[in-house]
């Protein structure tokens, strides 16, 4: 992948979308082959200066991993966990840091009001765009995101998508999706990957596919 | 492109902090704070010297115990005298308890709330006294008869397990019950087809968890004489011989140590039952017959005769002890010993609670099984922590308080630490529990962002897991209000000593006084804690 490219994943389930994920920001260790991750290998780095790896890259899932009995702006504000140290960690847990980055960073979702709300009292769509805020609060250099658009109207769907691309090739890092949704893929990314049982059989720019190709890749027949 | 965000902006948001809940931490940290402060620890000498001599033979004789055939001999048969204590006052409690299940559940009053609350109201009485008491109150009544020991556990046991089978019946879904009523079924019939199968497991696992607590109780009544391992071991500690003790004190952790580990297989199995075809899973079928066959065999052992409870001489001093009982004694000086060694009991029972939650919460990682692959050292730290706090809690407080009152002078101090110890064996596995249960999305999200482990620790685990361990430690504070009692009879200290010289003073009136004291405070300690987890709610 290319600085400032933006790349869609897509593929049946099961196809290995998730685990590529994983194995870029390195919850998964590859049993075989190479990984270069911003131009270091993730499996050769250890302690600090893997974290400062992490801290340079910023996955999005399906709202799963934030924290339900933790306010909206301390789970936005978690994105800055990797720069920030212990002792300011657990005092923002007391006295919210910086409450105007989160401020912006919400509003940019659309989620402004519900700043010091318990996240689990949000629904799984709110959920989500609370998982894109603290995106935005972390800056990070590759955005990785699995599915981040499931849970979310066509409307808000496309901004999110729309800002996470943003956000990677403005500082001129890079996206990677994981999608369902071909439309979406084509309007928001400039190449499409396809992955079928764990191996790479589609590779061509977003602008010489149609949704129809795509939705054929998937197995939709009409 | 319209999006939502072109609307009029929200108004701002602004950070309510909750004020019942900071309220309520205040609360607890001042609470602590005053019971510190009353502990005597700032104040004057806790340790006591002069026994440390004893101390250091008491704690020399633990690699060598008396081996001798003959002691090992009456060890043996104090063990199955424990055992069917035990296995007797459980299967009467679960009886008495299924029958009173009926008239206090919500069902069965359907809208009558008065009716309901005065069938409750009745069950608190038993249940506010520990089976410790209630054995020392049969012991005056029945003599040393093996009764004392059945009853002691019955009486207590049958009305919790009441209460907590009619919650059980209550919490079943509806559905099914309410179709065969209007389908015509009489309300037992309906209840029958509609409510038990669905509630069986929980009440099948509630009667084996039961049992488990039973055999601790068992050993512990022995201590105020009702026979047994425990009355063996109260022997030979008044003896000096420390060598019998150690013997009786592998014993009766052994013997607790077993039900806490069969319990908790066969509970687990209940939950999840083992399947093939359409046969049953033979773990819980076969307990259930083992304690069947065991309450047989329990009942010839001890050699129990229904004709003792209505003896002439049972319902003559019965008679005595009631008239003599009333009216309560209200001298003021009776009660000031009682406020003021209820104000003990309650120190006694905050200090454990707050040594047994941060013991439990620093050890909570360890105590954890590792998830996913992990180092030989890490598993072996993991694995000790276990084995530690498993003898933790199979030593009951009466025996730590016992062992502790060689080094501390009596008073707060050594009961709150055998109550604490003994709660952190309890509390550090349920904490374990909880942590090997936690969602590890969270915290794994936050290393794939570079997140340092305190951060991970804060932002992932320690949110999701403050509420169960605070609801889980209120919850023993409960028990270890009740637990006061029992470590005080002993003499640790508190509103338990009170009772104890009152009881052996046979001045009824004052026992009366101090037993409503009792049922008042944990009463008190009840509805606190049941506030206090509606609040963190």
């Amino acid at each position: 992948m290319a600085a400032g490219e933006r790349v869609a994943v897509v593929g049946a389930s099961g196809a290995g979308k998730s685990t590529l994920l994983n194995v870029l920001n390195g919850a998964v260790t590859p049993a075989a082959g190479q990984v270069r991750v911003l131009g270091r290998d993730p499996t050769a780095l250890r302690g600090r200066e893997l974290r400062r790896l992490r801290a340079r890259t910023g996955t999005v899932h399906q709202h799963l991993e934030l924290t339900g009995a933790l306010r909206v702006v301390h789970n936005v504000n978690a994105g800055r966990l990797g720069s920030w140290p212990a002792s300011r960690a657990a005092w923002s847990l007391l006295r919210p840091q910086d409450p105007g980055t989160v401020r912006d960073a919400l509003g940019r979702v659309g989620l402004a009001d519900r700043m010091y709300e318990r996240t689990d009292r949000l629904s799984g769509g709110q959920r989500q765009r609370v998982a894109l805020a603290r995106l935005l609060v972390q800056q990070p250099d590759l955005v990785l995101a699995d599915e981040p658009a499931s849970a979310l109207d066509p409307a808000l769907a496309d901004l999110a998508l729309g800002l996470l691309g943003d956000l990677a090739t403005g500082r001129g890092g890079a996206l990677l999706a994981c999608l369902h949704d071909p439309a979406l893929a084509l309007r928001h990314c400039d190449r499409v990957v396809g992955l079928a049982a764990g191996r790479v059989v589609l590779d061509a720019p977003a602008r010489s596919l149609t949704v129809v190709e795509l939705e054929r890749f998937y197995g939709v027949t009409r | 492109m319209t999006t939502v965000l072109d609307r009029a902006a929200p108004p701002a948001a602004r950070l309510h902090r909750d004020r019942r809940r900071w309220a309520w931490a205040l609360a607890g940290v001042v609470l602590v704070g005053w019971a510190l402060a009353g502990s005597g620890l700032f104040s004057g000498p806790v340790l006591n010297p002069a026994g440390a001599g004893q101390a250091g033979r008491f704690l020399s004789a633990a690699l060598r115990p008396e081996l001798d055939g003959g002691f090992l001999r009456v060890v043996a048969g104090s063990t199955l005298v424990t055992l069917a204590y035990a296995v007797l006052g459980a299967g009467l409690a679960v009886l008495l308890g299924a029958l009173a299940a009926v008239p206090v559940s919500r069902t069965a009053w359907g809208g009558r709330r008065t009716g309901w609350l005065l069938t409750r109201g009745v069950l608190a009485l038993p249940r506010g006294l520990h089976e410790a008491v209630w054995g020392l109150l049969l012991v005056n009544v029945l003599g040393l008869d093996p009764w004392v020991g059945v009853l002691a556990i019955a009486a207590p046991y049958g009305a919790i397990t009441a209460k907590v089978f009619a919650d059980l019946l209550d919490e079943v879904p509806r559905g099914s019950y309410d179709a065969l009523l209007a389908a015509g079924a009489g309300r037992g019939t309906a209840a029958l087809y509609g409510l038990l199968p669905a509630a069986s497991g929980g009440l099948l696992s509630y009667s084996f968890y039961r049992l488990e607590c039973a055999v601790r109780s068992a050993v512990v009544l022995g201590l105020i004489g009702a026979g047994g391992l425990g009355y063996q071991l109260a022997l030979s500690f008044t003896s000096l011989r420390w060598e019998q003790v150690w013997t009786t004190v592998y014993a009766l952790a052994l013997l607790c140590l077993l039900a806490d580990v069969g319990g908790r297989a066969v509970r687990r199995r209940v939950a999840a039952p083992r399947r093939t075809g359409y046969r049953r899973d033979p773990l819980p079928a076969g307990a259930v017959l083992a304690v069947v066959a065991g309450v047989g065999w329990a009942l010839w052992y001890l050699a129990l005769s229904p004709a003792a409870l209505v003896s002439a001489r049972t319902r003559e001093q019965l008679a005595y002890l009631g008239s003599a009982a009333w009216p309560p004694a209200v001298d003021g000086e009776l009660l000031g010993d009682v406020w003021s060694t209820a104000l003990d009991a309650l120190r006694m029972s905050v200090l454990a609670i707050a040594f047994a939650a941060a013991g439990a919460v620093a050890l909570a990682a360890l105590a954890a099984r590792p998830h996913g692959p992990a180092g030989p050292v890490r598993r072996t730290a993991g694995a000790l922590t276990r084995l530690a706090l498993l003898l933790l809690r199979a030593v009951p407080p009466p025996v730590w308080a016992l062992v502790l009152l060689f080094v501390l002078l009596p008073g707060v101090l050594p009961g709150a630490l055998a109550l604490g110890v003994y709660t952190l064996g309890v509390l550090g596995r349920l904490v374990g529990e909880a942590v090997e249960e936690a969602d590890r999305r969270p915290a794994e999200a936050l290393r794939a962002m570079g997140s340092s482990p305190v951060g991970r620790w804060l932002y992932g685990s320690a949110p999701a897991l403050a509420g169960p361990v605070l609801a889980l430690s209120l919850y023993r504070w409960e028990v270890a209000i009740r637990d006061t009692v029992l470590v005080g009879l002993l003499g640790a200290g508190g509103i338990g000593v009170l009772l104890s010289a009152r009881t052996s003073a046979f001045d009824w009136p004052a026992v009366t006084t101090v037993l409503a004291a009792i049922v008042l405070l944990t009463f008190l300690v009840d509805l606190v804690s049941d506030r206090a987890r509606a609040a963190l709610r």
